[in-house]
């Protein structure tokens, strides 16, 4: 056997070399924070970083390896195309990611304010407002129609409905993907680890969880909101850092049932180190149930998010839908449109998640498998 | 000549541990007591019921299992304490294959990966070199170099059984642990793997440690056949002294039960009171006591032991004097 | 000898989204008085799908039945309403799975599992059932039955759990026991003792019995008659002793000599080259004929016919048209 060289060893010591280069890229998003600090004012949030790593991470370990596999992604593809609803949810996702990406630079500033052009209907409905008019010391009526300029309408404020809803979508996405993300991360880790050391390991980690269960995760948020002020970044790490219980079990149960069988054996049996069987073979094994399982909590993260934000404990500098819902519930009797928007949208996104994470289960699941 | 495998007075119990504060309340005696060796280039077929605990003997001495107590010698050496480390070099000449060969390939990896995962784990990194390595190991057990690519859905139980043996085959061991490999094939393909087992035990100098229920199969396969009853061995010797002239009445019972294909020769076989007992609390005495057709009240109160009947025998009964 | 269930013709599909199963395809066969018929194949023979057809148990979708009749007392069960049907089943037709472990609720009694099918199908009373429950148990071999009828299934090992299968579907005294695979899951010496009961219960009740089983060895223990199958149709069919003595289809011959067989030499084996084909796109002539080393031209572009090779013994094989 020739003796490989140093980087070739290095490489292969890393595990391939898509981790080298996911590492490399990390580094490189990690040294542009003090450049950022430094000299550019910071523009870029911390929000946006994460955002950033998680990109970089999916990019990786998301698409990569559905790119290299590529039979097995027709497989499960031909698969979730069985499912009749995950398709358009599927559809419905990447048309909200795109716009959430792109439509900020097309919609201009969602904050800028314009009392001329308040309570705009949407387009194709009219709206009718009394105005009090200082001369006459009269109110007049007007009824003023939708306008092409803001197809969803305005609010009360004169805000473009539709610059505010994608910049919402923005918002909801980053909370859904990022405290999803933490979320699921901490509790697969826990939870095969837990299944394969077993043990105290177990026990230890399974205790520590219960306790995590019935932990008040809205005093932890109330307290935190108390002491350092509302922020989406402490918003979203809260729910991840209180939501990976439920990860955590599941993820265990099924990976204790994949401890003993007969393919783990056969890999100690041939010698193979702890992590590469957590990682070669277990992690492979447990990951569909992980994205099945991070599928459908998305959706409820999201509305976690839109839960504190609607009443009124979001971050006030954003706009989340959660905060458009909650401006705009006082008005439903007359300008609905502010209400109704955010919740239908609101509604279509969790739907749509839960009908690709039904899609997904069912494409991963063994027992269907012929 | 010297034996790959000596395993000494071997045993494997699990602890029961119930209550609250998981309190150690007994043992199951999977294993208990366990002695024999295994030659160069043969075959001991393992043969008993489910629950007999001849499979946690197969892992024990692979240290797939801890033992309790006991010696497991390997190449005169006693794996027994070893590290990680030095079971590593240990791994390179006892392999082990499965019964089930849905579960005994990763289903998220390809064939070529499983078997190259062997090789990669033992040092080999060049992917060209592996790469040639494993399109071997699969013609060696009767599959085509191009079925690497493919993952284990795709194929067939007896072929998937045969990619399980390739993976067993990669890192040159010489005793293989064969844990059922053909019980949940089909008739017509469990010949084909016998076969192929057979093969490569002539081919490559293989030692096999066959466990198998079937006594057939056992008799086929092996040239010295052991009977396990309730964690120990009954009876232990030549195949052919055992299976034509069987002295213990476990191994008699357990003859006369297996169905003979013509049912011109039809017989009653003996049919055995109850059924097995629990391991966690097996008789005392003989274990085959409260079974046994002959049991005698000495049967019931002293164990006997494993005692050489001929040169190429051994059983463990009181009635054999 | 006349007979009591006449299976003819029978087909049975599935849909599978790679098309269509043709798990059982066109297969007759009888089971007399007082007869244990044994419908013997390797998995994915149809030899289930078969049983369970019988009584209309197939999972539909995506199993139906496409064709044939199945004539039980000149009544055929594939035509008859479901409330007819619910009659014979239990009453005059019992079925026993392979798996007993699955087969009893976990949280009921096991008494009352047997008592509930008395009283539904005889009408007794909670008493009279209990003790008829007990009497099946003794029957069947079960000690201190009156004590167990209080138990619950996982207190029962697997042999004990198949014996309590067995007196659930003797509690109406049926004419016909359609066994599926009841002894595959059990050991070495439990399966000889559970082969007992079903002999006892051919002798002493002169029951026809069904059994469907992979193992040749076991249809060699209890069989009258064979029927061998292979990919959806039967291949062979004749008395347990003619077949077993002198088969006569290729794939009879084939599994006749790749079993381990205790009395033999020992050593290699002789095994049927390949794999059982795939039944979405069956060959177009015989199934058997890619695996076949004795085979003619026709094979592989006609089905072979029936043919006899003696009175009750018949073969579909074009070696053997006359």
């Amino acid at each position: 056997m020739t003796k490989p060289g140093f980087f070739k060893r290095a490489v292969a010591g890393m595990g391939g070399l898509r981790n080298v280069l996911a590492l490399a890229m990390f580094l490189v998003i990690c040294a542009t924070i003090p450049l950022d600090i430094l000299y550019w004012n910071r523009a870029i949030k911390p929000l946006d970083y994460s955002y950033l790593f998680f990109a970089v991470f999916m990019l990786f370990y998301g698409v990569y390896p559905l790119y290299v596999n590529r039979r097995l992604t027709r497989y499960y593809w031909d698969r979730i195309k069985r499912h009749r609803l995950a398709v358009p949810g599927m559809i419905f996702i990447l048309f909200l990611i795109a716009v959430a990406i792109i439509g900020p630079f097309f919609t201009g500033d969602a904050v800028q304010t314009n009392f001329k052009e308040q309570n705009f209907p949407p387009l194709g409905f009219t709206y009718q407002q009394g105005i009090y008019d200082v001369k006459s010391d009269n109110f007049t009526t007007v009824v003023s129609p939708g306008v092409p300029q803001h197809p969803l309408g305005t609010d009360d404020k004169g805000r473009d409905m539709l610059a505010m809803l994608i910049s919402g979508a923005r918002v909801s996405l980053q909370v859904g993907f990022l405290a999803t993300l933490i979320a699921v991360m901490i509790g697969s880790f826990l939870g095969v680890s837990s299944a394969y050391f077993g043990g105290w390991v177990d026990s230890v980690l399974m205790r520590f969880t219960d306790i995590m269960m019935t932990f008040p995760f809205f005093l932890l948020l109330i307290l935190i909101i108390f002491l350092y002020g509302p922020s989406l970044m402490f918003i979203i790490l809260v729910i991840g850092a209180t939501g990976w219980t439920g990860t955590a079990r599941l993820v265990r149960s099924d990976a204790l049932s994949l401890r003993t069988r007969d393919f783990i054996i056969a890999s100690r049996s041939l010698g193979a180190s702890d992590s590469r069987i957590i990682f070669r073979h277990m992690m492979p094994n447990v990951l569909s149930q992980i994205i099945v399982i991070a599928t459908l909590s998305i959706p409820g993260n999201m509305l976690a998010e839109s839960g504190l934000s609607f009443i009124g404990l979001g971050d006030p500098n954003v706009i989340s839908w959660g905060a458009i819902l909650n401006a705009g519930f006082r008005g439903i009797n007359t300008t609905w449109w502010v209400a109704v928007e955010p919740g239908v949208i609101l509604f279509l996104t969790v739907l749509a998640f839960n009908f690709l994470g039904d899609g997904l289960r069912d494409a991963f699941d063994p027992r269907s498998q012929s | 000549m010297k034996p790959i495998v000596e395993i000494q007075n071997l045993k494997k119990y699990y602890a029961i541990n119930a209550g609250l504060l998981a309190k150690h309340v007994g043992d199951v005696k999977a294993v208990d007591g366990v002695s024999f060796q295994i030659m160069a280039g043969e075959t001991l077929g393992l043969v008993g019921e489910s629950g007999c605990g001849k499979s946690t003997l197969g892992r024990t001495i692979l240290r797939l299992e801890e033992p309790t107590a006991g010696k497991v010698l390997y190449d005169g050496e006693n794996i027994v304490k070893w590290n990680k480390g030095q079971l590593k070099g240990m791994r390179r000449g006892m392999q082990m294959i499965f019964q089930d060969p849905q579960s005994s390939l990763d289903p998220r990896m390809t064939a070529g990966d499983s078997i190259g995962e062997a090789l990669l784990v033992h040092g080999m990194s060049d992917d060209k070199a592996r790469r040639e390595s494993i399109g071997e190991l699969l013609k060696s057990v009767g599959l085509e170099p191009e079925h690497a690519e493919r993952y284990p859905h795709e194929f067939s139980g007896g072929q998937k059984q045969r990619i399980g043996i390739a993976r067993a085959l990669a890192v040159n061991p010489r005793l293989i642990v064969a844990d059922e490999p053909v019980s949940a094939l089909d008739v017509s393909v469990q010949a084909q793997i016998l076969n192929l087992l057979m093969d490569l035990q002539r081919d490559r100098g293989l030692a096999f440690l066959f466990i198998a229920h079937d006594l057939s199969v056992i008799y086929h396969v092996s040239n010295r056949t052991a009977v396990m009853y309730l964690g120990k061995i009954v009876e232990i010797g030549d195949k052919t002294e055992i299976i034509r002239h069987p002295l213990h009445p476990y191994t008699e019972a357990l003859l006369s039960a297996v169905p003979c294909a013509d049912p011109r020769k039809r017989q009653k076989p003996i049919l055995l009171k109850g059924e097995v007992p629990s391991p966690a609390a097996p008789p005392p005495g003989c274990r085959f006591h409260t079974r046994c057709p002959r049991a005698t009240p000495m049967c019931k109160e002293q164990e006997p032991a494993l005692i050489p009947e001929s040169p190429h025998r051994s059983v463990a009964c009181h009635l054999i004097k | 000898m006349d007979s009591l269930l006449d299976v003819h013709d029978l087909k049975a599909y599935f849909n599978t989204r790679y098309g269509e199963v043709k798990a059982v395809d066109g297969v007759s066969f009888n089971v007399g008085h007082g007869e244990t018929v044994c419908l013997v194949g390797e998995s994915g023979c149809g030899k289930t799908t078969a049983a369970l057809s019988i009584l209309r148990l197939l999972d539909s979708p995506p199993g139906r039945i496409a064709g044939g009749k199945i004539i039980y007392k000149n009544e055929d069960l594939l035509t008859c309403s479901m409330n007819r049907l619910r009659e014979i089943r239990g009453n005059n037709i019992a079925m026993i799975f392979q798996d007993p472990m699955t087969s009893l609720n976990p949280v009921l009694k096991l008494g009352s599992q047997i008592t509930e099918q008395i009283r539904l199908h005889l009408g007794l009373n909670e008493h009279d059932a209990m003790a008829r429950s007990i009497e099946l148990m003794e029957q069947v071999g079960i000690p201190r039955a009156r004590e167990r009828v209080n138990d619950y299934p996982h207190q029962f090992s697997g042999g004990m759990k198949q014996r309590v299968m067995i007196a659930a579907a003797l509690s109406c005294n049926p004419e016909i026991l359609i066994a599926d695979e009841p002894t595959t899951a059990l050991d070495t010496t439990v399966k000889a003792q559970i082969l007992d009961i079903f002999e006892g219960l051919k002798k002493e009740k002169n029951m026809s019995i069904l059994f469907i089983t992979h193992d040749f060895g076991t249809v060699a223990a209890i069989a009258d008659r064979v029927v061998v199958m292979y990919g959806g149709r039967v291949v062979e069919t004749g008395p347990a002793t003619d077949v077993f003595a002198n088969p006569h289809h290729p794939y009879t011959i084939g599994l006749m000599k790749c079993l381990p067989n205790i009395e033999a030499e020992g050593g290699r084996l002789t095994p049927i080259p390949g794999t059982i084909p795939s039944l979405i796109n069956p060959p177009k002539g015989c199934i058997f004929q890619p695996r076949c080393d004795m085979g003619l031209e026709m094979c592989a572009n006609e089905y072979p016919g029936e043919h006899f090779v003696s009175a009750r013994h018949s073969v579909f094989c074009h070696l053997h048209r006359t």
